[in-house]
């Protein structure tokens, strides 16, 4: 790791990506996963990439911590991680950086932690290899990021079957967090949760990312988690982002007709008699992706323009972008 | 008055486990009236599909009475309850896996027909298998194609098709929308709500999901370690939820506002274990308001507004 990036003198910015594509080339397809999507997270922010199944979100995640795998993968554009080119990097330095400087959360939390091993010594690991530093420091070290996330230091010593599903997800964090990265990428950090478990581990996370000033990816399809501990928002359709902004821009300014689509498919919670309004349609095919805006086929207010020719994003006033050809500026 | 279609009195269902007896279900008693759905909801092991399962007599029931318009079906043989299984169907979460892989969506929905030999003629029974495609919203070109070719809210729409295809009057849902995007969830769920208006259904609608719940349901049952704690009608237990597990659940519900943002009710502690429980109530060792009586005593189902029935000792409560 050079000496700018760990001083993150070089930008404002925590996280740049500009026109990153990443297809997926399996059998004789091609799997239009990201295709051209741009977007930046100051030193300290949240954003929230929100999109349904399929839209490019994990890819996303895996694309800054350069695990797409290739094969299958292809990866096309520029990623600044504290204003260095992640593209120059070699593997040996990629190494350095993840879990120090940008660490990820996945879904599953099995899918980080080792059946075998005991807690407190899968925390100790992430550490080691990381600082140098002895392995008593360290596993003390682990037993104070434990506590931290709420888990009492002498359940350290037991092995993660012995967890319940939120407090596993709270080892992950802990883990995560072990090496205080700048940047954490939480990908649908508590969608296996229970919701009053799922408020516990939002809260501390929110109270994390203060304590440590992180900046945040927050990888979901809850609005709601949005609205809670997001500063800006990305609605990601098809591998393009098709809206981003603030949390005000797109909860009370929504522009884009897909984002209008999510929030009508959402139940009023002031009256719930009012019948939802869906969204036609399904996602289009990421390997036959249409010609015009990907949203065309389902939206309901497209025009032949719509369907001839893929709409830019455009910046409607403040920082509040859209790519749609029928929302204009004012 | 609205009438009765399903009464559950005194439900209980057991597990034998190595380490003890589980009470998956404890003493439930709930009733559904005719086109109405009642909402069960609660956090993940507290016994919502099982008491959805003991309903259909998918398990048979440890103790109590299951009464169908009157009748109760605890008592059925298993031949009676053949032909009663018929009103009751169940649609499930994941529909891939509670589909055939080998079987063609035609098949897949024909099948009951045949069992349950509804309909003898071949080719009148492929009549109506395409009306109920047509009904859930399967275009006919799907009739050959195999479950795992199609999306996750194709595949629910097979489910709802093979579901309906008995003409019941009582269907378990139980988390049909949960493995769906919000988009498709929408579709399906309104789906299920044109199907009850216009064949008069009954459901019973079981989701971790507060605000399909709130949205979908007339009465909403909440559920904690096999017990229902609080029971009201939708509206009444959003604007006056009673019971601390209730207040703790609402409060932590992400809403995709910005406006009046609520405070959260952050709930601290361990799990009580549903094998050998403790003579208390079974929300105690998390409950922000328990006295020394919730730790001694297990409270009963109370009404404390017509048709609000909660089960907590704390009378004064903060609202
Ligand atoms: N290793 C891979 N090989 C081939 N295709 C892939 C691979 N990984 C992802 N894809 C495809 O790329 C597209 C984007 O996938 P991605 O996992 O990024 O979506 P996502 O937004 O995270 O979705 P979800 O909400 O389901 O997690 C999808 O069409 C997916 O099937
Ligand atoms: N066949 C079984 N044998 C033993 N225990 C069981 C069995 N089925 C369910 N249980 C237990 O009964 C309890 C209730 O389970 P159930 O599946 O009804 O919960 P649930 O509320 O539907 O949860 P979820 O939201 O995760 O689906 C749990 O503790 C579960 O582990
Ligand atoms: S560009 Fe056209 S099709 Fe795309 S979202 Fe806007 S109106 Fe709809
Ligand atoms: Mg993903
Ligand atoms: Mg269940």
């Amino acid at each position: 790791m050079s000496e700018r990036m760990k001083n993150g003198a070089a930008s404002e910015y925590a996280l740049e990506i500009e026109n990153l594509n990443v297809e997926y080339h399996v059998d004789k397809e091609v799997v239009h996963a990201l295709n051209g999507i741009s977007l930046k997270v100051k030193k300290g922010e949240t954003i929230g990439l929100v999109g349904e199944t399929g839209a490019g979100k994990t890819t996303t995640g895996l694309s800054i911590l350069r695990l797409i795998p290739s094969p299958p993968g292809v990866v096309k554009g520029t990623i600044r991680v504290m204003g260095e080119d992640i593209g120059s990097l070699s593997e040996k330095q990629m190494e350095a950086i993840r879990g120090k400087l940008v660490s990820m959360i996945f879904q599953d939390p099995m899918t980080s932690l080792n059946p075998t091993k005991t807690v407190n010594d899968q925390i100790a690991e992430v550490i080691r290899l990381h600082d140098k530093i002895g392995k008593k420091e360290a596993a003390a070290k682990a037993g104070d990021m434990l506590e931290m996330v709420g888990i009492p230091r002498d359940r350290g010593v037991e092995f993660p079957h012995q967890f319940s599903g939120g407090m596993k997800q709270r080892v992950v964090i802990a883990m995560a967090l072990a090496c205080s990265p700048e940047i954490l990428i939480a990908d649908e950090p508590t969608t296996a949760l229970d919701v009053t478990i799922q408020a516990q581990v939002l809260d501390m996370i929110r109270d994390l990312k203060k304590q440590y000033n992180m900046s945040m990816i927050m990888i979901t399809h809850d609005l709601g988690i949005v609205a809670e501990i997001c500063d800006t928002v990305a609605i990601v359709y098809a591998g393009s982002i098709v809206e981003y902004g603030t949390l005000e821009d797109i909860f009370n300014r929504t522009a884009h007709p897909y984002t209008v689509g999510l929030f009508g498919s959402l139940p009023n919670m002031d009256d719930r008699t009012q019948r939802l309004k869906p969204i036609q349609g399904l996602m289009p095919d990421p390997t036959n992706l249409p010609s015009g805006c990907p949203f065309s086929p389902r939206c309901p207010r497209a025009t032949a323009e719509c369907f001839a020719k893929k709409p830019e994003l455009q910046n409607i006033g403040g920082e509040h972008l859209v790519a749609c050809h029928l929302v204009k500026e004012g | 008055m609205a009438e009765a279609l399903l009464e559950v009195k005194n439900v209980k269902k057991y597990f034998k486990t190595p380490k003890g007896m589980l009470h998956a279900v404890d003493d439930v008693t709930f009733s559904i009236n005719k086109g109405e759905t009642l909402g069960v909801v609660g956090e993940s092991g507290c016994g919502k599909s099982t008491t959805g399962r003991v309903v259909l007599r998918l398990l048979e029931p440890t103790a109590g009475q299951i009464l169908m318009e009157g009748q109760d079906i605890a008592k059925l043989s298993e031949g009676q309850m053949r032909s009663k299984r018929k009103e009751m169907q169940m649609i499930f979460q994941d529909p891939l896996a509670s589909l055939d892989p080998r079987k063609t969506v035609g098949q897949i929905i024909e099948e009951p027909l045949k069992i349950h030999n509804i309909i003898s003629s071949r080719a009148e029974r492929q009549k109506r298998v395409l009306e109920l495609m047509e009904i859930v919203g399967l275009a006919q070109r799907y009739y050959a194609t195999y479950p795992h070719e199609l999306d996750g809210g194709r595949r629910q729409r097979i489910g709802i098709a093979r579901a309906l295809s008995m003409n019941p009057k009582f269907i378990v849902c139980d988390e049909p929308v949960s493995a769906l995007d919000i988009s498709i969830q929408a579709q399906i769920l309104n789906l299920l709500e044109d199907l009850q208006q216009e064949m008069g259904l009954t459901y019973m609608f079981i989701t971790h999901d507060l605000s399909v719940v709130h949205h979908f349901s007339n009465n909403i049952a909440v559920m904690y370690l096999g017990k229902i704690i609080e029971l009201a009608s939708s509206d009444e237990l959003f604007a006056h939820p009673t019971h601390p597990y209730t207040q703790a659940l609402l409060s932590a519900i992400p809403v995709p506002k910005l406006e009046n943002r609520r405070e959260r009710i952050i709930l601290k502690g361990e799990i009580t274990s549903p094998i050998n429980l403790p003579k208390a109530c079974r929300f105690a060792s998390r409950c922000l308001y328990a006295t020394k009586q919730c730790f001694g005593e297990e409270p009963d189902l109370k009404e404390i507004a017509p048709g609000h029935q909660v089960a907590c000792f704390l009378k004064d409560k903060p609202d």
